[in-house]
């Protein structure tokens, strides 16, 4: 098997690494990077776990090809903030009991992250078919879509300042 | 085995790409799909011929009253976009009710008729639309009837180890024609369609001048209810003549039973419920 | 005498939520050890069959491969993968049913081999060069046929034709009096459909051996201290010489894993002492779905004599459940649906008669609920039958007979709170049931309707099963305080709720207390997260823990203060003299002091729970489209006695979580197998649990009957949220409709085929 060169911007750091062509996406972040933050649930794009932002848009990182990923900025979860500095929708996601088991919290605030990154004045409709794709089995999504509607307001207000 | 994996940056690269690689490599666009079948064994290849790169094939484009989306386009652009909410907007709604979000971002529209699954949302709001597939081949290129891609379940006219479907193209709706995209699924999400149905209905007057319907997954590729559509055809149109219009559209199809996701019977009965309602939102949109 | 909480009832910041909304949370799919393995495994494609030949010679050849487990070589020891193995008590016997591997395979996905490797796509490759020879055997699939003198025999078993353990049976009063004094009698059987957890993260271990034969194991168990058990007891280890732990999170459980992680982690042990390298084994899902226990299906039947008047006089339940080809729980869930069924209404008269059936499905075990929801869709949607014939309200009839402190019932332990009352008038309003009946015009294709149901539940689960709990609570020598507690926390909180409570003890603040937990090694025996139990049972222990310890403080700091013990308080890390406020002197002062002189307060609970009833009202609004037979759920409202929410906001999320997965249960949710006995449903797109387009609105009404058993007064809430919801449901299609359905889940196509017979 030919080894291919992908180069890719993973949350704003240049990479350069060997893949096989078969390698999807999250091997690549998961297995080769090591950034264990984004999850893999199904492997078949069936879950939403394993969410990813590839040029400002959420997919499924089980199921894109790693080689798409060339010359494409990609964002996981480690990458949109700090502990100093969280993103706020981790601080919501804390703070309003969106997060239990945490298996589905990086792909679901990944898939958020995507729609408020160019909507931050989202609808409840628009905020459940954003996240209708990430499987939850412990909430019952009223709490994540609350941190989201509360992340939206939060960043609204320190752009409005 | 797979053993390469090539990112096109034109068409023309791909065809020759094709040719070199005689039959061995494979076309791909999201590969949402592909990998999945790769990984399954479902399909073969030596080499992944990615085209999301082709910047002419990313492009929605409305052109002498055709609207033409490139293989690229992804059903989240085609939701999307202007062009099409409003000059064809049962493809809006199509491509908003494959999988989930995510899905959207990375499969594409052409890539959703290449499949060649019988129920593709998008395929069969395209056949409602009348649409034709650009196949592009080291030969030339070919326009070829959406009606006429499908050879089987799965199984495409296109063949993507020799041949590429570069674009696909339908004449936008014009004022007095309206459409319908409705579909009946088990869950609001992530969920194939136990039935849809799709309508472009063109009305002259008070009468309709042609109408298509499509029904999914009611035969091996989306179907035409063409007796139906003759029904309707001249015909100036109300509640009775589209109840019965339902009917003939049911005698038509042959849904089959369905572990998952309906049996026959059920899909039947469905069935006319779902082309009634779509009958009368086409009408109401064209009017 | 009661004083306002500073820590207990307060919504702190989840202790495990930082670093889950960072990424940065360990789960057991993501370790990966220096020279760690990855283990995959065969599984049979055929429901039943006896292994002719076996040859993992080319396999063995493939390069990249370590070590090949078949039944030829791995440890012969029979076991059951659920906890309760081992904590049945006496003279009941746990039923071990299974191996490692065997020689039978008894359901599709049934574990034949398992390669460890270099990587995954090699253990894949090898896996395809296992060759095995199988004759079939006769298959059976439903328990009643299982039942039958013809069917194949799946076990050895002693009450009856494939059936696993003991027969359940409980009685009070005199049935046939009962029944003789009523006015009317009902009876009513229901059918329950396969649900799955379908827990995020898939079943998991990671096994190691070190080089003096000690064994680790993470992996994603709900109760390291019992797999711990099992996994020596297979191997033939000294417990003392296993760690069996979480890493430390668990991407939830549902009841998935109480006990092994299906047979993740023995699995890996074997391949990890037979490569002498570390080895992990993660299901896909697939795996998880075929070869994972599931929610019990089955039969109930509910037979009730009642008054004119609506009083109960007798109530009889029949349950047979499919426990597929291994035992898991199934002799203990008929027992807590009978007993749950018959406990939510006072009723002088009663019996329950129930057991599981081997099949060859994939194996039933718990699943939140634990028989409860499959009890209670038949007992309550038949209530509602019963209102109709007589006319009374919903509401009426059930607050005439629903049980009530200090009545008799059939639980070992007394009822000595509830809020059930109180949970219906408050949904009732939220709901306004007073719309009930009043919403449709002849004429509407869409009909809108309005149910209810209650329930209860248990707090720990004894006594269906063994039940205890010990916790340490450590001074540190600046006054902050460690806890130490074998419970994992898979989301549901624990680790903060047993934090707050420690703190509330201690009088310090929630920031000053450390846990250590979901280790075998640094914590006392403690069974885990199970039955709605780690805030009640784990808590209780805790709690004795902490007041171990601020006894020793307080004996200590009244030398210091020179008062004595009882007059003494704490209060932000301050004792004081509640005589002579001016005598006081901080935690960390005391127990810096002890240090120097050569002491540390160690706290230790020891504790056996007793049990507490939450109860719960649940009130649903629906939609049925009368063409299509769609039922859309529109809103849900859940009025829960909690006794006391130590973390509210903790409380309504697992609320909220249990009626969506109940909100699943009544409406789409359900594993369907072909003739060949392999499951349909064995994906996230096959199975149809709700993502977030199919949730309503959640109203979650919390209601605190403080029992005096639980801790601050807490009763069990994790399994509650789906007891009643799939009843309540059905209730309200009823009022939708005018037709009662006596299976779920209720698919468009179910309730289209109603609708049609109807007609």
């Amino acid at each position: 098997m030919q080894k291919k060169i992908l180069k890719f911007k993973l949350n704003g750091e240049l990479m350069e690494l060997l893949v096989s062509p078969s390698d999807t996406l999250v091997d690549v972040v998961r297995d080769k990077l090591g950034l264990t933050g984004t999850k893999k649930g199904c492997g078949k794009g069936e879950c939403g776990a394993c969410t990813v932002i590839m040029n400002g848009q959420s997919v499924n990182s089980c199921i894109v090809p790693a080689m798409q990923a060339m010359d494409a900025e990609v964002e996981t979860i480690e990458g949109i903030g700090t502990s100093d500095k969280m993103h706020p929708l981790q601080e919501t996601f804390i703070d309003y009991g969106a997060i239990q088991c945490g298996f589905c919290t990086p792909g679901m605030i990944m898939s958020a992250k995507a729609l408020l990154d160019g909507n931050l004045s989202p609808s409840r409709l628009q905020i459940k078919e954003t996240i209708a794709g990430n499987i939850c089995r412990c909430t019952g999504y009223v709490k994540i879509e609350q941190a989201v509607l509360a992340a939206a307001d939060k960043l609204k207000a320190s752009k409005d300042k | 085995m797979l053993k390469d994996y090539i990112l096109a940056t034109s068409i023309e690269e791909a065809l020759v790409c094709l040719k070199t690689y005689a039959g061995q490599a494979r076309i791909i666009a999201g590969g949402t799909d592909a990998m999945l079948d790769l990984s399954a064994k479902k399909i073969t290849t030596s080499c992944l011929l990615d085209i999301t790169k082709v910047k002419e094939l990313k492009k929605i484009e409305s052109m002498d009253g055709q609207i033409v989306i490139g293989a690229a386009v992804t059903h989240s652009e085609v939701k999307n976009s202007d062009l099409i909410r409003t000059k064809a907007p049962l493809l809006a709604e199509a491509s908003g009710s494959v999988g989930s979000l995510q899905i959207r971002n990375t499969a594409t529209v052409v890539g959703n008729v290449v499949n060649a699954q019988p129920a593709a949302d998008a395929a069969v709001a395209l056949m409602a639309l009348g649409a034709v597939v650009e196949i592009t081949e080291d030969a030339g290129t070919s326009y070829v009837p959406i009606e006429e891609m499908y050879l089987g379940v799965g199984k495409s006219k296109v063949d993507s180890t020799k041949q590429m479907a570069t674009s696909i193209r339908f004449p936008a709706l014009l004022p007095g024609q309206g459409s319908a995209f409705v579909r009946l699924a088990q869950r609001g999400a992530l969920a194939l369609p136990m039935l849809n149905v799709a309508v472009v209905l063109s009305l002259c007057e008070d009468k309709v001048e042609w109408v298509r319907i499509v029904m999914a997954p009611v035969a091996p590729k989306p179907l035409r209810a063409l007796e139906a559509e003759k029904y309707l055809q001249g015909a100036v149109i109300n509640d009775e003549l589209i109840a019965k219009a339902a009917k003939i559209a049911v005698s038509e199809a042959t849904p089959r039973d369905s572990a998952l996701r309906g049996s026959a019977e059920y899909r039947k009965e469905m069935l006319e419920v779902l082309v009634r309602r779509a009958l009368q939102q086409a009408l109401t949109t064209a009017r | 005498m009661k004083k306002d909480y500073t820590v207990v009832g307060k919504n702190i910041r989840k202790l495990d939520a930082i670093e889950k909304a960072m990424g940065a949370a360990t789960f057991t799919t993501d370790i990966k050890l220096p020279g760690m393995l990855y283990g995959k495994v065969l599984r049979s494609p055929y429901p039943h069959a006896r292994i002719v030949k076996i040859d993992t010679s080319k396999a063995e050849a493939l390069p990249g491969v370590k070590a090949v487990a078949t039944y030829l070589n791995t440890p012969r020891v029979k076991f059951n993968t659920s906890a309760t193995s081992t904590f049945t008590i006496p003279p009941l016997q746990p039923v071990e049913d299974q191996y490692v591997f065997d020689s039978v395979v008894r359901y599709v996905g049934d574990e034949v081999a398992a390669v460890a490797a270099t990587s995954k796509k090699v253990a894949e490759e090898a896996l395809e060069l296992i060759e095995v020879e199988y004759e079939l055997l006769p298959t059976v699939f439903d328990p009643l046929a299982a039942m039958k003198e013809e069917a194949p025999s799946l076990h050895h078993c002693e009450a009856g034709k494939n059936v696993p353990g003991e027969k359940i049976h409980i009685e009070m009063g005199d049935i046939e009096l009962g029944f003789a004094e009523a006015d009317y009698v009902f009876e009513h059987t229901f059918k329950l459909p396969v649900q799955k957890q379908a827990q995020m993260e898939t079943q998991a271990a990671v096994a190691q051996v070190s080089v003096d034969g000690k064994v680790t194991v993470w992996s994603t168990t709900q109760t390291p201290h019992p797999s711990r058990r099992i996994l020596a007891t297979i191997f033939g280890l000294p417990y003392s010489k296993v760690r069996v732990l979480n890493p430390p999170y668990i991407g939830g459980g549902f009841g998935v894993r109480i006990g092994l992680s299906a047979k993740a982690e023995p699995i890996a042990l074997a391949l990890a002492m037979l490569a002498k390298q570390p080895v992990k084994v993660v299901y896909d899902r697939k795996e998880d779905f075929i070869a994972s226990d599931t929610r019990h299906s089955g039969y109930v039947t509910v037979k009730t004599g009642v008054k004119k008047d609506g009083t109960f006089t007798a109530r009889k339940i029949m349950g047979i459940l499919n426990s597929g080809a291994y035992c898991s729980w199934s002799a203990e869930t008929p027992g807590v649906l009978g007993a749950m069924g018959l406990s939510i209404y006072y009723c002088p008269n009663q019996m329950y008669d129930g057991h599981s059936v081997y099949t060859n499905t994939t194996p039933a075990g718990a699943m939140r609920g634990f028989g409860n929801p499959q009890g209670m869709f038949a007992v309550d949607s038949q209530v509602d039958i019963i209102a109709e014939e007589l006319g009374m309200d919903p509401m009426e009839i059930r607050r005439k007979n629903i049980m009530r402190p200090g009545l008799p019932w059939v639980l070992p332990y007394p009822c000595q709170s509830s809020g059930l009352e109180e949970c219906m008038d408050l949904g009732a309003k939220a709901i306004v049931w007073d719309q009930r009946g009043k919403q449709n015009q002849d004429s509407d294709t869409i009909r809108r309707g309005i149910g209810m149901a209650i329930g209860t539940h248990v707090s720990n689960a004894w006594p269906f099963c063994g039940d205890y709990s010990n916790a340490y609570v450590t001074v540190q020598q600046d006054g902050s305080i460690q806890v130490a507690s074998g419970v994992p926390d898979m989301g549901t909180g624990t680790i903060t709720t047993l934090s707050q409570m420690a703190a509330e003890v201690m009088g310090i603040a929630f920031g000053q207390v450390g846990i250590t937990f979901a280790d075998t090694e640094s914590t006392p025996f403690e069974i885990g997260s199970h039955a709605s139990r780690t805030c009640y049972a784990s808590g209780t222990a805790v709690v004795a823990a902490a007041q171990d310890a601020r006894k020793q403080v307080f004996e200590y700091a009244a030398n210091m203060l020179e008062v004595t013990p009882g007059e003494l308080d704490i209060e932000n890390g301050i004792i004081y003299s509640t005589l002579t406020q001016e005598k006081n002197i901080s935690l960390g002062q005391v127990a810096m002091e002890a240090h120097l002189r050569g002491q540390q307060f160690i706290g230790v609970g020891r504790i056996i729970p007793q049990n507490a009833p939450p109860y719960l009202a649940h009130f649903a609004e629906v939609e049925v489209d009368t063409e299509t037979g769609k039922v859309r759920v529109t809103k849900m409202v859940a009025a829960h006695d909690v006794g006391k929410a130590i973390h509210p906001l903790i409380v309504e999320g697992q609320l909220e979580g249990g009626l969506a997965m109940g909100i699943g249960y009544a409406l789409s949710e359900e594993i369907k197998y072909d003739d060949r006995g392999r499951q349909l449903n064995n994906g996230f797109h096959k199975y149809m649990l709700p993502t977030a387009m199919d949730i309503p609105e959640l109203e979650a009404i919390i209601v605190e009957a403080e029992d005096p058993t639980g801790p601050f007064g807490a009763k069990g809430v994790g399994e509650t949220g789906l007891v009643a919801t799939a009843a309540a449901i059905a209730n309200a299609v009823y009022d939708a409709i005018g037709i009662r359905f006596f299976e779920i889940p209720l698919t468009e196509e179910r309730v289209y085929r109603a609708l049609k017979e109807r007609k």
